[in-house]
């Protein structure tokens, strides 16, 4: 029994364990521990650090889920079956308003569904659809709608491949946001948006909800959780569902057919693999996923805009798998959490510089030579920031770094953060002989 | 292999154990610890009652606070767009706040305490905006007394209904029509007139313009999609409507995307000789130079941020501007009149920052800065400085913005509360010249041509909630 | 409500209208052809789709800018002598030279971009390539927004709005002068590609390893591709910048998204590697484009505001669903 090494596989129930190896176990279990130590962070034992647990980071960490989600999905489209689509933002939007066409609240009644209800003399002035239904139905049909909109866009999709189809699916993304400045009966308002149902388990269109996710208290009775705490884990059971989904999907029939097409194409259809067909496949599978992130991000955000779901939505995918490492759910776990939180990071970073500027020792030096205070300083990054021109403030920094850290990760690590796991594991594999 | 899993277990543990450790201490050597500042904050649910200190300069008198403010700081939270499509006007706005502190803070502080200012950027995106609310107005240390500003109706939409929730008072840099609702509640305290009001204003002062030439007013209204452009639009139809003026073409939320030949086309040939805009400076420049390039003749103008003096002064169309349109606004632009306001305002800036370039919109981060501290000073005085007496505070003021805009007060019916008066301004091709502040010299290009007014339409007129 | 009344007779006659109309999808049509040359250039050339165009054209025009206002040279110690007196509009050589130097510092910033980010990429996928070319743009916006922020940067047009008129229409001697550029780029790039660094960069674009064996200096290529690629987007941003094009005669935030994203259909309509192809695709899709604006104005309430900005993308979709490798691109050998 080896004790975690990659690629060696001692029995064939190894090979098709969700865990194959023990430091993935332990990996998991490291991650029940710090859950459970969340809960019992709630005041109960007064040694946790709650900085850990606060709102302070577990806000961005909760937003950080829907992302994943359909991070996933994107990877079964591109890193698995690799088709490169910038079109995810699209899905996630179509996810989105369909969440909130069925879980929303409408002041048009059923009426205002019907598109131009205003200009055809249904209604004198255009409300908001929105029928009101529990989240057991608005979520896993924003899934739903998301597929079928994606095997809809599917014909011109598979006809095309490579770069082409990545444009076309650009394409795609400024169709929607046309399509939801049109329709201002489902999307709202095309800056403000609309706002969506909240992240409440009801069971049918009750007053008060089953299990109730936006105020502090008991859950079930059971335990005591702030309402950050109960969002976070809610939205975390989702995406341990659907990494199941996914982290199965690649063992089943289909998912070997998807990889069969990335590897070679031509090939895998002469073996008899159809290949327009599980392309299709692959389009809604990780539509449905981006279904469900949209919905998810949209009602945790409480209110988003259609400007929201533009090409940079995309693009951020795009990063999300390059970092991470295309292919691997692990990677694409890693890589959602490096592009979602690093400016964040970045930002704390700065406002940790600034408060440091007049400490002395090295960190006092270091922000010195980063930062400006006055005129006559010449750092590049301005601590005031209001002042526009150069030097430049910390906002208008924070892209330019995550631009950078984009390039030089895919120069310097192509395989991205899974790569570096796996270099580290493979040197502590033969440690302390290098082969 | 049961005694490896244990092992494993207790080997995760101790890991755990020991990143919670090691954080905990490089936390308390960076400085200002953050781990402490939250464990207080959990304690610190519910509101505490602190003495002011011995040492402060003002009487120590019980002043009841919970968060944002403490016994030498108040801290307050902006929530601004500094790397968005208004960056550089916003950034401005924030400059005119930020000496309005320091002048303030050297003058001793608002009841003996200094005001802090915390800045976090929007980019003018609704989720990052949210996520910044949630920041600012967090129940612990980190939390601010009051949102001083709130770039954007889309982001103020966004957080108004957070805002009732956690009862924290916000000042929107924005000026729909919607802020001053009863619905809303009495936590978005806007700012000088909304855009409806401005659109009649406006509309009212280019129609008897056109109407001296002998003409018939015929208007022309383009706005963007949004509530700005709504609001825009629904003040314009409105004093269309009350002025009896033929509208003879209603682009509303037409202008979208960045191609504007159907609106062009349609605005040309629609004869109108009054056109109202609800738009951003871009659209602007496009639809005036491709109108006026086609030889389209009207008396121009529009809501305040349709107009950038920078852009359209100071490129091309300067002329066609010069000569077509007249601007609106809420404010009174750089040395503009000698109020004290202005007059204070200019004195602070080419004393603390005379390489600044002047700019109109100073005056509007100077006005927030006199609301916030009219309104702390209230609370001061009341005794309460939570958040919710901040709220109350503000009930109860005028503010006065010494000459720089038409003053101010926010009790009382959505009638009552909102205000009437805009101002009108020529634009001076001719003038236009942008120079540091310490200069003395120099001009935006905008002179007060007529206000602060209130059109005849807009006087008369019952404001019975928001207009869209 | 209002009564809304559309006037229906028209200020202009139908011919002049017709004319106007032509003239300025062919002047959007030669912005778009010369800005699909640049991406075409870079892509036969490295194999890379830049998709930091949009960044490197907006700087190419801040150059520009820079060049013609403050008399000043971006970050060099030394001034251009070549820059016309402050407050003064160039004559058009002077403006003419300085574009000169304009596009030189954009080629240059094309060269040492390339140098830093694509070199070291040689030989990984193509999509890796792009995402980097995506990172590159992420950090170029800021200093572009940056630079723009402060105060309009104009870009002193000798010739401004003027305008012709010819046969009762106006016709702005920007969309002439856009006219003329376009031809001129695509002459001098078919010249190019009858020297010898035109055969070597066809040769590399065929096959790297086997050009690089007979001796052809591949980064070499690459470098010239990404300079000439970053000249040419910064010609069709300043010509864009020209009113009565939407940024009115200065360097905004209005040219960015026009020429990062608007661009991408030309290229795919023309063919991902070919420059006729950037020519013919331009003009179809900026006519498309132009003349729905201004034929279906009256249609706007079905067709959405706004609706011609995406009737390029329209375009697009329709042409590949029938030829999935553009009017003129070679379609891709498939290989087990």
């Amino acid at each position: 029994m080896s004790f975690g090494r990659p690629h060696l596989r001692t029995s064939y129930e190894q090979d098709s364990a969700i865990f194959p190896t023990y430091f993935q176990k332990g990996a998991a279990g490291l991650f029940l521990i710090f859950i459970v130590l969340m809960v019992l962070g709630n005041g109960a034992a007064g040694w946790i650090p709650t900085w850990l647990f606060g709102q302070t980071w577990l806000n961005p960490l909760t937003l950080v889920l829907p992302f994943a989600i359909a991070a996933l999905g994107f990877n079964i489209l591109t890193g698995v079956t690799g088709q490169v689509s910038l079109g995810h933002a699209f899905f996630m939007g179509v996810g989105a308003y369909s969440a909130v066409t069925l879980g929303g609240k409408g002041d048009g009644g059923v009426k205002a569904c019907v598109p131009f209800a205003d200009n055809i003399g249904l209604l004198d002035k255009a409300g908001e659809c929105g029928l009101g239904l529990p989240i057991w139905i608005w979520l896993p049909l924003a899934g739903v709608f998301a597929a079928l909109v994606g095997i809809l866009v599917s014909p011109a999709a598979v006809k095309v491949r490579g770069l082409y189809l990545a444009i076309v699916t650009v394409g795609l993304v400024f169709i929607g946001l046309h399509i939801a400045r049109m329709l201002p009966e489902y999307a709202g308002d095309y800056e403000s948006g609309r706002k969506w149902p909240k992240l409440d388990i009801r069971i049918w269109k009750e007053e008060v909800p089953f299990i109730d996710m936006n105020e502090d208290g008991k859950w079930l009775g059971l335990i005591y959780l702030t309402e950050e705490q109960k969002q976070f884990f809610f939205l975390f059971a989702i995406l341990l569902v659907m990494m199941a989904f996914a982290k199965n999907l690649v063992r089943t029939r289909t998912g070997r057919a998807l990889q069969a097409i990335r590897d070679r194409d031509v090939a895998a259809e002469v073996m008899g693999v159809p290949e327009q067909h599980y392309k299709r496949v692959g389009f809604a599978i990780s539509s449905f996923y981006a279904g469900i992130g949209g919905a998810l991000w949209a009602s945790y955000q409480g209110r988003v805009s259609p400007v929201d779901f533009s090409l940079l939505l995309s693009v951020e995918f795009v990063a999300i798998l390059l970092i991470g490492g295309a292919g691997t759910i692990a990677g694409t776990m890693m890589g959602t959490l490096f592009v979602e939180l690093l400016p964040k990071a970045v930002e704390k970073l700065t406002n940790w510089l600034s408060g440091n500027l007049d400490s002395g020792g090295v960190i006092g030096d270091l922000a010195n030579i980063m930062l400006t205070s006055g005129p006559g300083d010449f750092g590049p990054v301005s601590t005031s920031p209001t002042a526009p021109g150069w030097p430049m403030s910390v906002f208008l920094w924070n892209p330019v770094i995550y631009g950078v850290l984009i390039v030089i990760f895919l120069i310097f690590e192509p395989h991205g953060l899974f790569g570096i796991w796996v270099k580290i594991r493979n040197y502590w594999k033969g440690w302390p002989f290098s082969y | 292999m049961k005694f490896k899993r244990l092992l494993a277990l207790f080997m995760a543990l101790g890991l755990v154990a020991s990143a919670c450790g090691s954080s905990e201490t490089d936390d308390g050597a960076a400085g200002e610890s953050e781990s402490s500042a939250t464990t207080e904050a959990t304690a610190e649910e519910e509101t505490t009652t602190t003495a002011a200190p011995a040492e402060a300069e003002e009487p120590a008198a019980e002043i009841a606070t919970d968060f944002g403010v403490t016994d030498d700081t108040i801290k307050v939270g902006l929530n601004a767009d500094l790397s968005g499509p208004f960056a550089s006007l916003v950034a401005e706005i924030v400059e005119g706040q930020t000496v309005y502190w320091e002048v303030v803070n050297a003058n001793g502080g608002i009841a003996g305490r200094q005001v802090e200012m915390v800045v976090l950027d929007s980019g003018y995106a609704t989720d990052k905006g949210i996520e910044n609310y949630l920041t600012l107005a967090a129940e612990s240390d980190e939390g601010v007394a009051m949102i001083s500003e709130n770039t954007g109706s889309p982001i103020t939409a966004a957080i108004a209904e957070d805002a009732k929730d956690d009862d924290i008072l916000v000042i929107p840099l924005s000026w729909a029509s919607l802020w001053a609702d009863p619905d809303i509640g009495p936590n978005i305290l806007e700012k000088g007139t909304n855009y409806c009001i401005e659109s009649m204003n406006g509309i009212s002062f280019l129609a008897d313009l056109v109407t001296e030439n002998g003409d018939t007013p015929k208007l022309a209204i383009l706005s963007r999609p949004g509530e700005y452009g709504a609001d825009g639009f629904a003040g314009a139809a409105l004093a269309a409507e009350l002025l009896d003026i033929e509208v003879v073409y209603a682009a509303e939320g037409e202008v979208a995307g960045d191609d504007r030949t159907a609106v062009v086309t349609q605005l040309v040939n629609s004869g109108a000789n009054i056109v109202w805009t609800t738009l951003t400076p871009g659209e602007t420049a496009d639809i005036f130079g491709n109108a006026v390039a086609q030889g389209f003749e009207a008396q121009w103008s529009g809501n305040q941020p349709s107009f950038n003096y920078l852009a359209h002064l100071g490129g091309d169309l300067a002329e066609s501007f010069d000569q077509y349109w007249w601007q609106s606004g809420y404010t009174v632009p750089w040395n503009g009149n000698d109020s004290e306001g202005m007059q204070d305002l200019v004195a602070a800036f080419t004393e603390l920052r005379p390489d600044n370039n002047l700019s109109d919109v100073y005056a509007i981060g100077w006005m927030e800065g006199l609301m916030v501290q009219t309104v702390l000073e209230q609370a001061a005085a009341n005794g309460d400085m939570t958040r919710a007496g901040i709220v109350a505070a503000s009930q109860e003021v005028t503010v006065d913005f010494k000459g720089l805009g038409p003053n101010q007060s926010w009790a009382g019916s959505y009638n009552d509360s909102v205000v009437r008066e805009s101002y009108m301004f020529d634009a001076d091709a001719t003038a236009f010249d942008i120079q540091p502040v310490s200069s003395g010299t120099g001009s935006t290009g905008l002179f007060i041509e007529k206000g602060p007014f209130v059109s005849e339409i807009v006087a008369d007129y019952v404001f019975d909630g928001p207009c869209i | 409500m209002i009564d809304v009344l559309l006037l229906a007779q028209e200020s202009t006659g139908f011919f002049p209208t017709f004319l106007q109309t032509l003239i300025k999808g062919l002047a959007l049509g030669s912005i778009y052809a010369v800005m699909g040359i640049g991406f075409v250039i870079v892509f036969k050339g490295t194999q890379v789709l830049n998709f930091a165009a949009g960044g490197i054209a907006m700087a190419g025009a801040l150059f520009m800018s820079i060049l013609v206002n403050d008399a000043g040279l971006p970050f060099l110690p030394f001034s251009n002598p070549l820059a016309p007196e402050i407050g003064t509009t160039p004559s058009i050589p002077r403006w003419l030279i300085n574009l000169v130097l304009a596009l030189i510092i954009a080629a240059i910033l094309g060269m040492v971009l390339e140098r830093i980010a694509i070199r070291p990429m040689i030989g990984q996928p193509l999509f890796s390539m792009a995402v980097i070319t995506l990172g590159i743009e992420t950090a170029l916006g800021p200093f572009n927004r940056d630079a723009t922020s402060l105060t309009a940067r104009s870009l002193q047009i000798p010739w401004g709005l003027e305008q012709w008129e010819f046969l009762g229409a106006g016709i702005p001697k920007s969309y002439v002068g856009a006219m003329v550029a376009a031809v001129l780029c695509f002459l001098s790039i078919n010249l190019f590609f009858r020297s010898r660094f035109g055969v070597a960069m066809r040769a590399v674009a065929f096959d790297q390893e086997a050009a690089q064996a007979q001796g052809i200096n591949v980064g070499r290529v690459f470098s010239i591709a990404w300079g000439l690629g970053a000249a040419l987007v910064a010609v069709g941003a300043i010509f864009y910048g020209m009113g009565p094009f939407p940024p009115q005669g200065t360097v905004s935030q209005e040219i960015h998204p026009v020429l990062a994203f608007r661009v991408l259909p030309v290229i795919i309509l023309g063919g991902l590697d070919s420059i006729p192809g950037a020519l013919y695709g331009g003009l179809l899709i900026a006519s498309a484009e132009v003349f729905a604006g201004q034929y279906l104005a009256q249609w706007t309430s079905v067709l959405g505001a706004g609706y011609s900005t995406i009737v390029p993308y329209i375009v697009m979709l329709i042409v590949l669903l029938v030829r999935p490798y553009g009017l003129f691109g070679s379609e891709e050998i498939r290989r087990v």
